[in-house]
């Protein structure tokens, strides 16, 4: 877009950068032009023809269609004259022509710009009296989208998406003119990551989503803005709620983020808040060994008493606290304080060995944004493959790639997302990743160009744990390297939801909240006096803590909204802690591995119930809020940890907004954020926090193991055996089954064909599951998908046998 | 894949024709035709992994253009009703021609061996009314002789139909003098064109 | 003076007029010769001088059209062998007789353009003129005219014949390049035109096979002397495709400027059986008819258009007394109603609604609102049913189905209200 330009709309004169599109020109000036096919995000195709408006001309006014036309100096614009509105008129006609009308049993009625239009533009009835078109009515395209063809007005907004933006264009017009139709391939289902969004962005009721078809009527609906926490993108959603309960998330569009996108996970993930297995009641364990349901008062005392003579036999240090990643902020901060101040324990990390450290995340130099991704010439992505993880970060890199002319650097064991639309891929071994990180940043051999590439700045580097049989001493190394490079930033990624906003909360050994050293004596004494009591020394890490519950020296443990057995890479060394039997309190909202052996399990309200603030990956400070009740006796996390503190004589703060004050005070890197500003205007689109105070020097302190022949790529998948994935029904029947994938070559080696069953063996255990081949593995390579029900550990070293 | 090297070997020439791979799934889904005989969802599959493009995406270029055909006999015949045909009698030959198959327009003949259908305008109008059996031309049909030509094909199967054979047996007035006879026989429900390996029985 | 130019080896070698060996013997590819020694901008100007016209429809004059070219690289050249338009075979005979003379064309106009890979796009209906032209294309590469180094020179092109699959609407310029890039044929929104951003985005001109067909002879013989042929707006040579109710139907190369009934009743020899004229469509399906009271007008571009019509691709279709204009109309609705891409609403509802409605009419069911409503529809297609048509449209395929009905609606109105139980004749 270039210098600004004057035209005339409707006789009145406006400003306009020159290049805009005229229909988007006209809607900041505040004339609204009807419209079905453009989409702000997607490029204009003009063909639903609604937008047409009049512009003068050399040889008089000329009917263009506003969405594809540009704003020029001195354009003469009418919207509204005779000529248009009978045009425009003409074209609801034409749509309705073969529309079936069926309003009343349409998700869409009630929200529905063809009938919106319908009753504002169009004429009173129909002239047309032929048979309509017809089409079986609607057809399942996946397991979550239906299509109702005969309500379809052929707009390309759905097909557009999922080629344009989304990149899996397995949706299409088929046949020509009046016959042409939206369909899939037979037996090739509308499975994409992303296929909410053509929902949400489908003009009428063709694309609905199987969550939410006759669920509710859109006046029916209340809907507050939130954050999303199913990863830690942290996308802005429309969260709407019928009588006490979620019936669906729409992505809403800002900048900064999601520009209005959603995955299907984020997107339809909120079935788990009122699945049958939800907690509803405290259980606390029984003489019998069983849980039983018990009243809030009995299990609060039950863990007072627990903790209080285990701190009073063996003292804070062998209590210990895992969790907050998936928490708010206040609700982390909360946890922290409990811990570090009432319980006296320095204990406690919400990082599960699975990210590439707390300390690269939360204390990297140079970190970028994600609308940096809009002005960088160069974006390097070694870290998991961004489109299983953190999928609506996908996009925006694909945007990058697709739209912004940014060259993309994929290195990775296997083609990820990304790949299609990068400019150079690198594949490697894991185990060979320093050695490959060495070659690269030396240029040796066929990575010179690729090195080469990264001499363009603005650079983007995106890294993360490409799998976690890898060592996280990788990515830091990744990223020292990264800001070698010119004009450089650096984006650390981990996956869940706050994961970032737990360590930013001090729910980990070395740093307190607001990103200050926990080894610091002064800032330990100045949060103490805050605090009104001692603040604890650094502690155990996650690892430490699970090694202490294995050798006893830990004898409570207080988990909240965290299930280490099934997400810690080590699930092996995290099952043998657990069955050691700590005391064992866990804060969740369903039985999972880890707390099936807990004393006392209490069930807490979590998204859409409680009011707080997530921190994304970029150190963005969002909103979430509430809109519906918890379920049962459930309670909010600050509430519960409130009385138990007050049980052992201490007190972390009243309510969460009280919480949400007292961190702007005490965390130095979070002195701007309140939820008011959140609440309004550009805070809306979140605050992200200052760099600092604690900065980490990336090191370059990656080595190489030896190896064997095979080498564990231990990836992660969007649907795996998580909670939120297992609880819904929707969801649930997506996760692909676990196999072992092979490179062909390898595969031929070893004497595996496809499907062949076998046995995968690694440092902790062994599985039977079937073998996939895959061609765009590295060479000795064994690609596992992470939780998906095998389990044999996280080590490099792998067998695959008959 | 599941193309024949020679097959694959032709697609990967008409690939080298063009600049980008994805201007080649038009004649690709016409060697496709050519080796099943009729478009289907494997050759579709086919050209998508030869193309780079998803199955969907193939099949959304394919459905666009008339000419390839899902359902299809041995030979297609093709009758003009665009307007200068319509002015000079071609909805007789139109109905002349279904009346002796028993097929109505855009069906195919039980024996799977024609597929009748009504045609817009084939660049043949000076010799209206104008058939195409497998995009071989023949011009000034009448309906007697539509009726005859099927009937032929139905009963003879000729396995290749050789344009200026057809003129001579079933046509009348051309649209402008046709020089001399062509060798190139067609095949199939497609057009014949040496490139993508669709021609057969050269004369 | 010249009146023919397109057409003469065909006549005087009806056996092989299609062969290298002919065309050679007759003066082929001494254009080429000449034009390889020429600086590219002077054979741009040769053909701005012409003032040839494009003739694929939109009569657009050819040498403009390639200086509009954007200056980036690389250009390519695509010839429109698309010819559907019902009533057009022109380019078929030009195709089939004389690929050569299309071929120096071809390779006279990509160097004059600088393009390197030209594409002929040739209708997947006419395998016949495909093969012929694949066959130029192999005899001109193994005679040197094609390939690298063309005739010793630093010059490289290769020529591509593209078999169309059936679908008119490829015969619009931007469908067909969506169609070369292997998508389905539906035009592009205009601008950018293709001389900007056209084939792969890349600086592309997209003529017609007759356009190109001329170009040797007017690098040989010089621009002026083509200026110097019929009338001005109209020069050169046009081939003409007569069809219908017309004794002697075929393709005319004539020079314009002659009357209307000189071409209908002297070339095409008049109408058959003894029955009178009706009337005729000038250029195309997609032409506004002409009826007898204009027979004394002159057949050329500017005349036409003055008289509310196109010259379009020289497709003149003549009807009789005896033709039920309703179904000649509905006839052509259909065809366009079954060859919109689609994509624009009032192209893809309102052809076929207008279809349906003549089809009912037909079946004795018509109303008598559906006079009105017939020309309702057409307006909301073609606002204002003015001649040239505007359009609510991306392409004009949709206002084409318009000009049918609005041409028995000022023609013949009576004989279509005769047709509707319980309409009255509006009488005036
Ligand atoms: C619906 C439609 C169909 C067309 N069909 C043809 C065609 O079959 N052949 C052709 O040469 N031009 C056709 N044209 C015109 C082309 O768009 C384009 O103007 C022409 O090929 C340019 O060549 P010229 O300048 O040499 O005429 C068609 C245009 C439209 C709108
Ligand atoms: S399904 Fe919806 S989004 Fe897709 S083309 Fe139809 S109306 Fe548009
Ligand atoms: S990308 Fe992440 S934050 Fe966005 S919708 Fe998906 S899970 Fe939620
Ligand atoms: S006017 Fe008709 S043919 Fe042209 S682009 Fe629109 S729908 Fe397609
Ligand atoms: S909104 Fe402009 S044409 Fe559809
Ligand atoms: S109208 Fe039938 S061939 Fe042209």
């Amino acid at each position: 877009m270039s210098d600004p330009i004057k035209l005339t709309v409707d006789g009145r004169e406006v400003t306009a950068p020159g290049g805009q599109l005229l229909i988007k020109a006209a809607e900041e000036h505040g004339t609204y032009i009807p419209r079905f096919c453009w989409h702000p995000r997607m490029k204009p195709v003009g063909m639903c023809r609604m937008c047409l408006v009049e512009v003068e001309g050399p040889r008089g006014k000329v009917l263009v269609t506003s969405c594809t036309t540009p704003v020029a100096e001195g354009m003469v614009v009418h919207t509204k004259s005779d000529v248009v509105k009978k045009a425009q008129e003409g074209v609801l006609e034409f749509l309705l022509v073969n529309h079936p009308l069926d309003c009343p049993v349409c998700d869409k009625g009630g929200e529905c710009p063809l009938q919106d239009q319908t009753l504002s533009h169009g004429p009173g009835e129909s002239r047309f009296v032929e048979e309509k078109r017809h089409f079986e009515k609607p057809i399942a395209i996946s397991e979550l989208v239906m299509l109702d063809r005969e309500r379809c007005i052929l707009c390309a907004r759905c097909t557009r998406f999922s080629d344009e933006i989304s990149g899996d264009p397995l949706i299409e017009f088929i046949d020509r003119g009046n016959h042409t139709q939206i369909n899939t391939f037979p037996d090739e289902p509308f499975a994409s990551y992303f296929s909410g969004n053509t929902v949400q962005i489908c003009p009428v009721g063709a694309l609905t989503a199987t969550p939410y078809r006759f669920r509710a009527r859109p006046w029916d609906l209340e809907a507050v803005e939130s954050t999303c926490p199913q990863c830690s993108v942290g996308c802005r959603v429309s969260v709407q709620a019928s009588q006490n309960q979620v019936l669906r998330l729409i992505g809403v569009d800002v900048d900064a983020t999601n520009q209005g996108w959603l995955c299907d996970k984020g997107r339809f993930a909120f079935e788990h808040l009122r699945a049958p297995a939800r907690l509803s009641t405290p259980l606390v364990r029984g003489a019998d060994g069983e849980l039983h349901e018990a009243g809030w008062g009995e299990a609060l005392d039950l863990i007072a008493s627990r903790i209080g003579a285990v701190i009073a036999e063996r003292g804070p240090a062998a209590v210990a606290g895992l969790g907050g990643a998936r928490s708010t902020n206040e609700e982390a901060y909360a946890f922290g304080k409990l811990l570090r101040g009432v319980l006296g324990t320095g204990n406690l990390d919400a990082s599960l060995g699975d990210d590439p450290g707390a300390a690269l995340l939360a204390g990297v130099p140079h970190r970028a944004t994600i609308d940096d991704l809009e002005r960088a010439k160069t974006i390097l992505v070694w870290g998991p493959d961004l489109k299983e993880e953190l999928p609506v970060l996908h996009l925006r890199v694909r945007r990058a790639a697709t739209a912004l002319g940014a060259d993309v650097v994929v290195v990775h064991p296997r083609a990820t997302g990304l790949d299609r639309d990068a400019a150079h891929v690198v594949r490697y071994r894991p185990g060979e990743g320093a050695a490959t990180l060495q070659r690269l940043a030396a240029g040796e051999g066929d990575l010179a160009a690729v090195r080469a590439a990264l001499d363009t700045g603005p650079v983007v580097a995106i890294v993360g744990r490409t799998g976690l049989a890898e060592s996280a001493d990788l990515a830091d190394a990744v990223a020292a390297f990264a800001l070698t490079l010119a004009d450089a930033k650096v984006m650390p990624v981990a996956r869940r939801g706050n994961v970032l906003g737990a360590i930013d909360m001090g729910v980990h050994p070395h740093l307190l909240p607001g990103r200050v050293a926990a080894s610091d004596a002064a800032a330990r004494a100045a949060l103490a006096a805050a605090w009104g009591c001692a603040v604890a020394v650094p502690g155990r890490d996650t690892s430490g803590i699970l090694s202490g519950m294995a050798d006893g020296s830990i004898a409570a443990v207080l988990l909240l909204g965290c299930d280490p057995v099934a997400d810690h890479p080590d699930r092996k060394a995290a099952a043998a802690a657990f069955d050691k039997a700590p005391f064992l309190v866990s804060l969740d909202l369903f039985l999972n591995e880890s707390n099936r052996t807990a004393d006392v399990v209490l069930p807490v309200d979590t998204f859409t119930e409680v009011e707080g603030t997530m921190t994304n990956l970029e150190g963005r400070v969002q909103k979430s809020n509430r809109i519906v009740p918890g379920v049962g006796a459930s309670r909010p996390v600050v509430e519960i940890l409130e009385d138990l503190a007050a049980r052992l004589g201490g007190s972390i703060g009243a309510g969460a907004a009280a919480i949400a004050k007292e961190i702007a005070l005490v965390a130095p890197a979070y002195a701007a954020v309140s939820w008011e500003a959140l609440d309004w205007g550009r805070g809306r689109d979140g605050i992200v926090v200052a760099e600092g105070p604690f900065t980490h020097t990336p090191e370059r302190r990656a080595t190489d193991p030896s190896v064997g022949a095979l080498t564990l790529h231990l990836g992660r998948v969007l649907y795996d055996g998580g909670t939120m994935i297992t609880a819904g029904p929707s969801l649930a029947r997506l996760a692909p089954e676990p196999a072992a994938h092979l490179h062909p070559d390898d595969a031929s080696r070893l004497g595996f064909a496809a499907g062949d069953r076998v046995t995968v063996t690694g440092n902790a255990g062994s599985a039977a599951m079937a073998v996939a081949i895959d061609p765009t593995l590295a060479r000795g390579t064994v690609y596992l998908p992470f939780n998906l029900g095998a389990s044999i550990g996280n080590g490099l070293e792998v067998k695959v046998e008959k | 894949m599941t193309w024949p090297d020679t097959t694959l070997a032709r697609a990967r020439d008409i690939i080298a024709r063009y600049p980008e791979p994805r201007s080649a799934v038009m004649p690709l889904l016409y060697v496709a035709m050519r080796h099943d005989g009729r478009l289907t969802d494997e050759g579709m599959r086919q050209v998508a992994a030869l193309t780079g493009m998803t199955a969907v995406q193939v099949e959304s270029v394919a459905s666009f253009y008339s000419m390839y055909k899902r359902h299809v006999g041995s030979h297609v015949v093709s009758v003009c009703t665009s307007i200068s045909c319509h002015l000079l009698g071609g909805r007789d030959v139109l109905a002349a021609v279904s009346d002796a198959t028993g097929v109505p327009a855009g069906e195919t003949s039980a024996d799977g061996s024609v597929t009748i259908e009504s045609v817009e305008c084939i660049g043949a109008c000076g010799g209206a009314p104008a058939v195409q059996v497998d995009y071989e031309l023949i011009e000034g049909v009448t309906p007697d002789k539509g009726a005859e030509l099927c009937r032929w094909l139905m009963t003879a199967h000729p396995e290749v139909v050789h344009g200026d054979d057809l003129q001579t047996r079933f046509g009348g007035r051309r649209s402008f003098p046709a020089g001399p006879p062509d060798p190139v026989g067609a095949m199939g429900p497609y057009p014949a064109f040496g490139p993508l390996g669709t021609t057969g029985g050269e004369a | 003076m010249t009146d023919r130019i397109l057409t003469v080896r065909m006549e005087a070698h009806p056996t092989d007029s299609h062969t290298m060996a002919r065309y050679e013997a007759t003066g082929g590819y001494a254009a080429l010769r000449k034009a390889l020694a020429m600086k590219p901008e002077d054979i741009v100007a040769e053909v701005k001088a012409s003032n040839l016209r494009g003739r694929g429809g939109a009569g657009f004059p050819t040498g403009v059209k390639w200086g509009f070219l954007a200056p980036t690289r690389p250009r390519y050249l695509v010839i429109n062998a698309d010819e559907s338009e019902p009533g057009t075979f022109k380019d078929r005979q030009l195709l089939e007789r004389d690929p050569h003379q299309l071929l120096e064309g071809i390779i006279i106009s990509s160097f004059a353009i600088d393009a390197h890979h030209a594409f002929v796009f040739v209708r997947g209906e006419y395998p016949r003129s495909a093969r012929r032209l694949q066959q130029a294309v192999e005899e001109a590469r193994a005679a040197g005219y094609l390939g690298r180094g063309i005739l010793g020179t630093g010059f490289d092109l290769d020529v591509t014949v593209h078999l169309g699959a059936g679908a008119y609407i490829c015969g619009e310029e931007t469908a067909a390049l969506n169609s070369l890039e292997g998508r389905r044929g539906e035009p592009r929104i205009k601008p950018p035109f293709p001389a900007v951003a056209g084939l792969y985005a890349k600086p592309t001109i997209v003529n017609n096979v007759e356009t190109i067909a001329n170009i040797p002879w007017i690098v040989m013989n010089g621009g002026a002397a083509y200026n110097a042929i019929g009338p001005e707006g109209s020069r050169g040579t046009r081939l003409l495709s007569l069809s219908g109710h017309v004794a002697n139907p075929g393709n005319y190369e004539i020079v314009m400027g002659m009357s209307w009934r000189d071409l209908i009743f002297g070339i095409g020899g008049g109408i058959p059986n003894g029955k009178a004229l009706k009337c005729w469509i000038p250029g195309g399906a997609s032409a506004p008819w002409f009826t007898p009271d204009l027979l004394d007008t002159p057949v050329t571009l500017d005349d036409i258009a003055k008289n509310g019509s196109m010259a379009g691709s020289g497709a003149v279709v003549v009807m009789d007394e005896t033709t039920n204009v309703v179904a000649a109309a509905w006839s052509i609705v259909r065809f366009f109603s079954h060859e919109s891409c689609g994509q624009c609403t009032p192209c893809r509802e309102g052809t076929t609604w207008l279809q349906r409605i003549l089809e009912r009419i037909l079946a004795g069911q018509g109303r008598p609102s559906d006079v009105d409503l017939l020309l309702d529809v057409c307006d909301n297609i073609s606002p204002g049913l003015r001649w040239p048509p505007a359009q609510t449209t991306i392409c004009p395929l949709g206002p084409s189905a318009v000009s049918p009905i609005t041409s028995i609606m000022k023609h013949f109105r009576d004989e279509v209200v005769a047709m509707i139980p319980g309409a009255v004749t509006a009488g005036v």
